[in-house]
């Protein structure tokens, strides 16, 4: 990679395609490796195979996870972030007395996984500008995704005394406190972030009423979510869940031709295939997460105990950031598990 | 699918512009293939009296160009809070940000550029609604390339968008145009302005362009900074389309001083930007409170409006020309040719919002009769107010409202003052050497002192909220005693005689009988 960059800076553009070949052959789903590849092959001329290539960063992107919209912006996307990490920290050499590229290259790493850097790099701006609450509430997010939870707290808590109505600051004080096991301080915090969601962010109010475990409140939100944007499985998927634990009359939607995730939990609704299928079928982490909740949601009609066994597991991986551990420690504290 | 938005004003801003900005409209029209999109210009500060920037091209426009385009115009009363804050006559980041609240709410993309931009995409045929529809969410860019002032100003057709484009994609190779000037994150390239496209709803979130930045410059920067907080990348879309910049540099525009530019502070607003949101502006972005009226090139244009005023009262000659006289002898005849001037009253009043007040003060009642239907026919859904101490003149007509000249002068947006013959018919001669009768000179005196006093205190009197003077136009004051008495408290330019309009802002009268009368005014003593 680094010789294909080197290629492309000194005009050896024939060296960059064969360096960047060589990556992609390697790492195929490599975005930077891939979108420089593009880059490369445009600039000599193969404007065919640069589009090939251009597509493919761009279903690449496409089928990167998103995070929840009711987080905090910096904590709402995920996946390879390793240029902005690099182009960011040429402009912090250049630029060191101002906060922007310290800020963008933390959020970089948060989003690439590396939420210590991402720390580093916000007490870098917090040197230069001390206090700012934009920052502070960044590397709260950052803490919490180190499992510093306390700390996480007081910097959201100092955010939010510099503006209580802060719904993204909300969001992650609450997700933080859960983590502490504080269910009904975390819960009144999501409410307060729920009442200053507008109406028009229905997947955003969905997320927060999902994780309280309100499903009577979440049900009209995802209703709306579902009508805006019918691609997007997970709203079916929630809508679902609701219904379900509402102990509603569920009609079934059309399957999706496609069997991506999270197309096997619908299956796994539909009765399509069982809990062998959808948990070989859960191959990450978070998707393991995603699918003992769902166990659990079905199993909660007919076998409290089993369903409680399913949440017990969901709350045991810790990913304190997905609406389902929430949920499940809600569902938990209300069948005294 | 998209919504382009860019801003400007009916003036001269750099070189040729109204070629530049005819190719451009034209060639971002002939891109679009989605029936929802559009082409949203904001026409910022164009004085009232004028046409919109569009309006005074819209003949070199194409159909296709006519039918996307929807111009919201913002008057000079709206922008006149932000005056004294800033030396620029247009404000980008308010322009951009009245589209944008004002934007078809069906489209998922916004497209921020320039009315000098022509987009080429690099597999012909391929439409930007098609490029941006088969795109994921993101932020995009595409460089902009410089086209030779030469290039578009000789060869190109304004009204031939496909042909330009053509020539376009021949000239990048003939002359190597496309070099792309990289620059550091986030703006990823130079001159980035010119193809900024972000999700509409990406947009609403981050609260638009950020509305303290009123002295021009680095706009586009902040947006990037902003966009690739909030999204974190600042997507290309250089293997889709190329932008061109029609180069306008044998003339400074007005904003570009040089070395002594003065511009949006560099640091505060890209440097030090902190978050995607803009807080402060959260409910106010894009002025959702005010009403701004939207102007359409291809429905109920101007001259539309112009006829079905005009056309319904005045009847067609019958002769191929009528006549009159500026010969010296004639100095003191107020005759004048009705359904002559009546076109020209008209004209000056066309590009007012339709819901001005307009304070008629007339000596003729077939003045006021005429005038009256061609408003309402124009469109105008304000009154016509019209003093009561006139009692010459009718009652009757619907959409007039009859009260104290001292109480009218506090609603008027405007003032018509006619200086005429009351005795005279629709069909008597004009300039014959007719002699002012008694009853004609009692009602001319009663119409030279209004008109003093609404000059002298104009801007003591002017109705509540509004700060910008009003105009005063003039009907039958060229060549004639009104003549010197009209221009001496009106600063109106020197038009031609057969058109007996003039128009302008009240001179301030300095001697102490102004001031004695101002205070007066602003007292309330009539």
């Amino acid at each position: 990679m680094a010789n294909g960059r080197s290629g492309l800076r000194s005009g050896n553009l024939r060296l960059a395609v064969e360096e960047f070949e060589q990556t992609i052959a390697q790492a195929p789903d490599w975005l930077e490796a891939t979108e420089a590849y593009a880059e490369a092959l445009d600039m000599v001329g193969e404007t065919a195979r640069a589009a090939v290539e251009y597509r493919r960063l761009r279903d690449l992107r496409a089928a990167t996870p998103k995070g929840s919209p009711d987080r905090g912006y910096a904590v709402r996307r995920r996946g390879q972030f390793t240029e902005e990490v690099s182009a960011y920290g040429l402009v912090a050499r250049r630029i060191d007395r101002m906060v922007f590229p310290f800020i963008a290259r933390g959020n970089a790493f948060l989003a690439d996984g590396h939420p210590t850097e991402a720390i580093r790099q916000y007490d870098r701006a917090l040197r230069l500008k001390p206090g700012l609450i934009t920052v502070l509430a960044l590397r709260a997010e950052a803490l919490s995704a180190v499992g510093r939870f306390r700390e996480s707290v007081a910097g959201f808590d100092k955010v939010l005394a510099a503006n209580r109505n802060d719904a993204e600051a909300l969001s992650g004080r609450a997700i933080a406190r859960m983590a502490l096991g504080k269910v009904a301080d975390a819960n009144a915090t999501w409410l307060r972030q729920f009442e200053l969601l507008p109406p028009e962010q229905a997947p955003a109010r969905a997320c927060v009423a999902l994780r309280m475990a309100d499903y009577a409140r979440a049900l009209p939100e995802l209703e709306r979510a579902v009508a805006t944007n019918p691609a997007d499985l997970y709203w079916t998927l929630y809508r679902l869940t609701a219904l379900r634990r509402l102990e509603r009359q569920i009609q079934m939607p059309a399957l999706p031709g496609s069997d991506a995730w999270p197309a096997p939990l619908l299956a796994l609704h539909a009765g399509h295939i069982d809990e062998a299928g959808v948990q070989a079928r859960a191959d990450t982490p978070g998707r393991r997460t995603e699918a003992a909740f769902q166990l659990g949601v079905l199993a909660a009609e007919a076998d409290k105990e089993a369903a409680k066994r399913w949440w017990r597991d969901v709350v045991e991986q810790q990913r304190v950031d997905f609406i389902e551990y929430a949920a499940a420690r809600n569902e938990l504290v209300r069948l005294g598990g | 699918m998209f919504s382009v938005i860019i801003y400007g004003r009916n003036d001269s801003h750099g070189y040729n512009l109204h070629k530049r900005a005819a190719i451009s409209f034209n060639a971002l029209a002939e891109v679009m293939s989605d029936p929802d999109d559009e082409i949203c210009f904001v026409d910022y500060n164009t004085p009232d009296d004028h046409p919109t920037f569009p309006e005074a091209i819209a003949d070199t426009l194409t159909d296709k160009a006519k039918s996307v385009l929807r111009v919201l115009r913002v008057r000079p009363e709206q922008h006149v809070h932000l005056k004294s804050k800033t030396h620029l006559v247009a404000l980008e980041a308010q322009s951009r940000n009245i589209a944008l609240r004002r934007s078809n709410p069906r489209n998922r993309w916004i497209l921020y550029t320039n009315t000098d931009m022509l987009l080429v995409s690099r597999k012909e045929g391929e439409s930007l609604s098609e490029i941006l529809g088969s795109v994921p969410d993101g932020f995009y860019q595409t460089p902009r390339f410089e086209l030779p002032e030469m290039l578009w100003e000789a060869a190109f057709d304004r009204r031939d968008p496909a042909g330009n484009l053509a020539k376009l994609r021949q000239w990048a190779v003939q002359f190597r145009l496309n070099q792309v000037v990289h620059n550091y994150m986030p703006m990823k390239y130079d001159a980035l302005g010119d193809f900024q496209a972000a999700l509409r709803e990406d947009m609403f979130a981050i609260h638009g362009f950020d509305e303290t930045m009123i002295l021009g410059w680095h706009c586009d920067s902040n947006l990037a900074a902003r966009l690739a907080l909030y999204r974190g990348k600042v997507d290309t879309l250089i293997d889709r389309v190329f932008g061109y910049h029609c180069d306008h540099t044998r003339v400074a525009a007005a904003n570009n001083k040089g070395r002594a530019t003065k511009m949006n502070d560099h640091d505060r607003y890209i440097w030090n930007v902190s978050t995607p949101y803009l807080p402060a502006q959260a409910k106010t972005w894009g002025w959702p409170d005010q009403e701004i009226e939207e102007i359409r090139l291809d429905r109920d244009t101007a001259y539309q409006r112009f006829v079905a005023g005009v056309g319904s009262v005045v009847e067609p000659a019958t002769a191929p020309y009528s006549t009159t006289s500026i010969e010296w002898y004639l100095f003191n005849d107020l005759t004048y040719d009705l359904p002559h001037t009546l076109p020209f009253v008209c004209d000056q009043v066309l590009t007012y919002p339709r819901s001005t007040a307009i304070l008629v003060t007339a000596t003729r009642p077939d003045f006021v009769r005429l005038f009256a239907e061609a408003w309402r026919g124009m469109g105008f859904t304000g009154p016509i107010l019209l003093p009561s101490e006139c009692k010459w003149l009718p009652t009757d007509i619907p959409g007039t409202v009859v009260d104290k000249f001292s109480r009218q002068l506090r609603k008027a947006d405007t003032f018509i003052f006619e200086f005429g013959l009351g005795s005279q018919a629709l069909d008597d001669p004009v300039r014959t050497g007719r002699a002012t009768t008694l009853v004609d000179a009692r009602r001319l005196s009663m119409v030279r002192r209004f008109l003093r006093r609404a000059t002298i205190a104009e801007a003591e009197t002017r109705p509540p909220g509004r700060q910008l003077p009003r105009r005063f136009i003039g009907v039958n004051v060229i060549f004639n005693k009104y003549w010197p008495l009209f221009t001496d408290r009106v600063a109106a330019n020197i038009n031609p005689f057969c058109g007996q309009v003039l128009a302008g802002l009240a001179r301030i009268d300095e001697s102490w009988k102004g001031k004695l009368s101002r205070m007066r005014a602003k007292l309330g003593v009539s």
